[in-house]
């Protein structure tokens, strides 16, 4: 018989979790019957689904448990940290440097918007209070990471494509932003546009994720919309402000000092 | 002399020297044609010499002034430089014609009247051409003669033209010819990349190879 626990929810036992994962290797004989090849991806993705997540898992416990406002802004610092290493990986088009401006805008956005649910709207007491203030955070920053680091990409990826456009603009005068504004607000949309779709469908399509953890642990479904409406808003308003800091503060380093755009061949 | 470039050396990241050390005069209201094989660098010698080549050094002198005395926005409003390939926007053929107003580099000048910009295209053989009509429907010849006739209109005091009538119909390629002649006559000098056809224009001719400009007599 399965246990409850205080909150609610039912916990998992690791039969359980052995079940869950024979589906697993039931796709992966498939995969292999199919020759589809992605076995091997799976095994490994498995592998570090368990891994993450139990870390992550005792993490936090261990941080519930000490109640330190330095252990909570330590482990924010590190999230924001990955977040930025993410998104220059994501970015490849990106030019060098842009880690200290991703790191600055995951750091502003980050702070902001997660204090601001935490402090401002759902006024947690004491504001450093781990269990809401490090899952706010996390989506916060997941979500604002993927919508800068797709910004960035489009931005780069797009200038480069119209390179020859760019130095005619230079070449009657233009300034960089003059001669890539218009590109960089079309990839400065780009980057939103997941994110506005995600809330027009939330509800219809799909139960967002915080609202499925907090109906799944027994709260009341119209609290957990509150919930989930506060989030939603908020994360989008952090991928918003996210993407235009983030493309702001280094489109310009794809220009030389002189205010001429580096294509491919003339980059050092 | 209203125009010195002395010494240029450029030499893309990782590669050879494209250009080694070229010497170019220009005088006022003088054409003069840059050939060379393709890939010879005519190209980034005049991308050098707008100073819209990262990397380049040597020295470069307008009007007696060293370029670096002059700021490049400036620099560029005197020495205009047209790619070779046509670059309109999106929007209609007269905010492409009048786009150079619309930067902070020309916000003291008064932009171009409709009449003006209507009687500019009548005269390269556009009549047909509205000035409400789609700028990204045009197609290559009208173009080109569009982006040829909005740098024109900036009146800058040279103008480095990159091949400007290759891939154009023999009509078209005419009317750029008589832009860049009326050009000249109105006080305007020119240094032009050529790759095939030749006419009566260059008062002087160059010719690039192996990063060297020599002067063909």
């Amino acid at each position: 018989m399965p246990e409850t626990t205080a909150g609610g929810v039912i916990a998992i036992s690791w039969l359980q979790l052995a079940m869950a994962t024979g589906f697993v290797v039931f796709v992966g004989i498939l995969s292999m019957r199919l020759a589809l090849g992605i076995e091997k991806d799976l095994a490994i993705a498995t592998v570090r689904t368990y891994i993450q997540l139990i870390v992550l898992g005792l993490v936090l416990r261990w941080v519930f448990g000490i109640d330190s406002p330095w252990i909570v802004l330590a482990i924010l610092a590190l999230m924001m940290a990955a977040a930025a290493q993410t998104i220059v990986k994501r970015a490849p088009d990106a030019p060098r440097g842009i880690l200290g401006s991703s790191m600055l805008t995951m750091l502003l956005t980050g702070f902001t918007v997660t204090f601001a649910v935490t402090g401002l709207i759902v006024q947690v007491d004491p504001w450093y209070r781990a269990q809401y203030v490090i899952p706010i955070a996390g989506m916060v920053l997941g979500n604002s990471m993927n919508g800068v680091a797709l910004a960035l990409e489009r931005t780069f990826a797009d200038m480069d494509t119209h390179a020859e456009e760019i130095l005619a603009l230079v070449a009657l005068g233009a300034s960089p932003w003059e001669a890539s504004g218009d590109i960089v607000r079309v990839a400065i949309r780009a980057g939103l546009i997941p994110t506005i779709n995600s809330m027009a469908a939330a509800g219809l399509v799909f139960i967002p994720g915080m609202m499925t953890g907090q109906v799944l642990a027994g709260a009341d479904p119209l609290h957990a919309a509150y919930y989930q409406i506060v989030v939603m808003l908020m994360v989008s308003a952090a991928t918003a402000l996210g993407s235009v800091m983030a493309v702001l503060l280094s489109f310009r380093r794809r220009f030389s000092a002189d205010g001429v755009y580096l294509e491919k061949g003339y980059r050092t | 002399m209203l125009f010195l470039a002395e010494d240029l050396r450029f030499a893309p990241p990782g590669c050879g020297p494209v250009l080694d050390g070229v010497r170019l005069v220009l005088n006022p209201r003088e054409l003069v044609d840059i050939t060379g094989p393709s890939g010879s660098g005519k190209t980034t010698l005049l991308r050098a010499l707008a100073r819209l080549l990262p990397g380049v050094t040597g020295t470069l002198v307008f009007a007696g002034a060293p370029a670096s005395e002059v700021v490049p926005g400036e620099w560029r409003r005197h020495i205009a430089l047209l790619p070779q390939r046509a670059t309109m926007r999106s929007g209609c053929v007269r905010h492409n014609l009048s786009l150079p107003w619309n930067l902070r580099v020309r916000g003291a000048e008064t932009r171009p009247t409709d009449a003006l910009l209507r009687e500019a295209l009548d005269g390269v053989g556009l009549a047909e051409i509205e000035l409400d009509r789609d700028a990204t429907k045009l197609s290559v010849g009208q173009a080109a003669r569009i982006s040829l006739l909005r740098v024109m209109l900036t009146a800058p005091d040279i103008l480095l033209l990159d091949e400007p009538d290759a891939n154009l119909d023999d009509a078209s390629a005419e009317q750029v010819r008589a832009m860049i002649e009326r050009f000249v006559d109105g006080g305007g000098s020119v240094v032009r990349v050529r790759h095939l056809r030749s006419d009566d224009l260059a008062a002087r001719r160059y010719r690039l190879a192996d990063g060297h400009l020599s002067e063909v007599l």
